[in-house]
């Protein structure tokens, strides 16, 4: 594994180059990539949460789903059936995600093995079923429909959405520097020896599962206040899925990495739009490739590389100009 | 009653099929295997192709396109997953899962979404004490058995079989012995595509045949295998019987709607009650 180290000022600067590009969206995309990179932003926000726990600590989650269903579908029963103000969904969203974190971590990540991996996939899916069998409350295969928007321009919607995503990864990425992230990779590491060394490992799994949850059922509730629409498709496994591959294209536990997987992914499936009914095809195709090749990601270990390069050019730089 | 005890017995069987090569292949080679699924649906499809598209024989159809199957499952063990075994091992299941989506569109591009149909082999029903029941689910039920009786017999009398078990127990102590457990990877890994696409062909004539077909059924596996015990083939026979039959019990006193969560919802039960599984081992923790 590599190490992704601390940050450094050529992190901070990349970033804010990143953030500018993304900014200057608006201005030269249409409405419909605008749109496209709200969805896009939505999913970095799930993928970077998904891989604070999963990336971390080495627990695969394939049912992220159920955390933005949730938050989803929290946001759109108080908008919908309790008229209450869009802005109230995103906290209730975060807390209703973290409850069926709990629910599902307890029991499961004391144990080894596949079974916590497996318990998220199961819970996904039985609340994909609960939500199209009561579907009196839930709108069924339909959904809740007419949220009330948030924010009256798509534009700002976008920005919003983008100022979320910029919150979420620095929040995630500072814990994930501190002390505490390092106890997680530790985990990842070697969880016996964490134990023996008095860790109390249940506790920073479980911990890190609720925060993941946060930030997941948070993004769902902002998928839909953008959408203005919650579905069953929200449970769904391809898209717990689409969000492990995200992940593992950027790149699993730099936390960044991830934002770039789902918005290269998101781009490649926008692109591969020309070749129409062999669109999936192509990506499953270039998914192949990229576990094959580099399976250790794509922007993360890029990210490092550019980062040892522009190093190495600095300080050729310095100690010419010093001579 | 009656109904409920022979529909519960012919899902039971089917499921013990699917279940069994899962959990054959985790016990042994330590992967979740995501295109289990993907097996058993291109074992549906080769025997459709090969009836209708090519007139081959029914039952000369079933055989071969067991074996395609199993040939793709080393073929893909040999050349997907085995150069990243050293890796993390989500990089194993990563690779499993974009082959089991590779079908599944490979398939939707050669067939469309629309649900095939494939002749059954015994078109007569036959009456069991008053429940109707078609000749090919029985004929589902009984080949399952067969089949799981024949597996165990090749696992307990056979020096393959024996190799198999040595290294789901130990696979460092199998290598000390001369076991090559490479090769009984690839052995395992095509039993299992094997297994699922025998289960693949004996239903499709009365499951709707449709790319995405894999899904359910591996979803369902993965129920089994947990109530059961991962690793463990007498645990997910037990599995599939008690799965098969709730499902059927709640399928008829309920809803078919219901009846899809009861696995999921086993799954989360005995994750809390027991992890192990019924038959699982304490010492995997």
């Amino acid at each position: 594994m590599l190490a992704w180290g601390s940050l450094s000022k050529t992190d901070v600067i990349g970033a804010i180059i990143v953030i500018a590009l993304l900014a200057t969206v608006p201005f030269v995309g249409s409405r419909y990539i605008v749109g496209i990179m709200t969805v896009a932003l939505c999913y970095a926000i799930w993928a970077t949460s998904w891989d604070f726990m999963s990336g971390l600590t080495g627990r695969e989650n394939f049912g992220h789903a159920l955390f933005i269903g949730t938050g989803a579908y929290t946001a759109g029963f108080l908008n919908v059936s309790f008229g209450l103000n869009p802005w109230w969904g995103f906290p209730a969203a975060a807390i209703v995600a973290v409850l069926f974190s709990l629910v599902i971590g307890i029991p499961t990540l004391r144990l080894r093995g596949p079974y916590f991996a497996l318990a998220m996939l199961s819970g996904a899916v039985v609340m994909q079923k609960l939500s199209i069998i009561f579907s009196e409350t839930t709108g069924g295969q339909d959904g809740l429909n007419g949220l009330s928007p948030m924010l009256r321009s798509q534009v700002s919607a976008y920005y919003f959405t983008l100022a979320a995503l910029v919150v979420t990864v620095v929040i995630l990425k500072l814990i994930a520097l501190s002390p505490w992230g390092t106890i997680l990779r530790a985990i990842r590491g070697d969880e016996a020896t964490c134990q023996a060394a008095g860790i109390n490992v249940n506790f920073y799994k479980i911990s890190a599962l609720m925060i993941s949850a946060a930030f997941a059922g948070f993004g769902g509730a902002l998928y839909a206040n953008y959408q203005l629409q919650v579905g069953p498709d929200l449970f769904d496994v391809a898209l717990s899925i689409n969000i492990i591959i995200m992940v593992y294209v950027g790149g699993m536990g730099s936390i960044y990495g991830p934002v770039g997987g789902a918005l290269l992914l998101i781009g490649l499936t926008e692109g591969l739009r020309s070749f129409s009914e062999y669109r999936l095809w192509v990506y499953t195709l270039v998914l192949i490739l990229i576990l094959f090749f580099i399976p250790s990601g794509v922007i993360a270990p890029v990210w490092v590389r550019v980062r040892s390069w522009i190093k190495s050019r600095s300080a050729i730089f310095s100690r010419s100009a010093g001579a | 009653m009656l109904d409920i005890l022979i529909y519960g017995a012919v899902i039971s069987a089917v499921y013990a099929l699917l279940a069994v090569g899962f959990t054959l292949i985790f016990g042994v080679a330590r992967i979740l295997n995501l295109a289990h699924g993907a097996f058993y649906a291109l074992g549906a499809y080769c025997v459709y192709t090969l009836t209708s598209n090519l007139h081959v024989p029914l039952i000369i159809a079933a055989i071969i396109a067991v074996l395609l199957v199993a040939l793709f499952g080393i073929a893909m063990e040999r050349v997907l997953v085995r150069p990243l075994r050293r890796l993390p091992p989500l990089a194993v299941l990563m690779m499993t899962l974009a082959v089991g989506l590779m079908v599944e569109q490979i398939l939707l591009l050669i067939f469309g979404s629309e649900a095939r149909n494939v002749p059954s082999l015994v078109e007569s029903s036959f009456n069991f004490g008053g429940v109707l029941l078609s000749g090919q689910r029985l004929l589902a039920f009984f080949c399952s058995v067969a089949i799981l009786g024949g597996l165990w017999l090749f696992m307990q009398h056979t020096r393959l079989g024996a190799a198999i078990l040595a290294v789901s127990q130990d696979p460092e102590g199998a290598r000390y012995m001369g076991i090559p457990s490479d090769r009984i990877f690839s052995i395992v890994m095509g039993l299992s595509a094997a297994i699922a696409a025998a289960a693949g062909v004996l239903v499709a004539p009365f499951q709707s045949v449709i790319p995405g077909m894999g899904l359910l059924p591996l979803v369902k596996a993965f129920a089994i295998v947990i109530v059961g015990g991962l690793g463990s083939i007498p645990g997910s026979i037990v599995g599939a019987l008690l799965l098969g039959y709730t499902e059927t019990i709640v399928a008829f006193k309920a809803s078919i709607e219901w009846s899809q969560i009861v696995s999921v919802a086993a799954v989360l039960i005995v994750l809390i009650i027991r992890p192990a599984g019924f038959f699982g081992k304490r010492a995997a923790f």
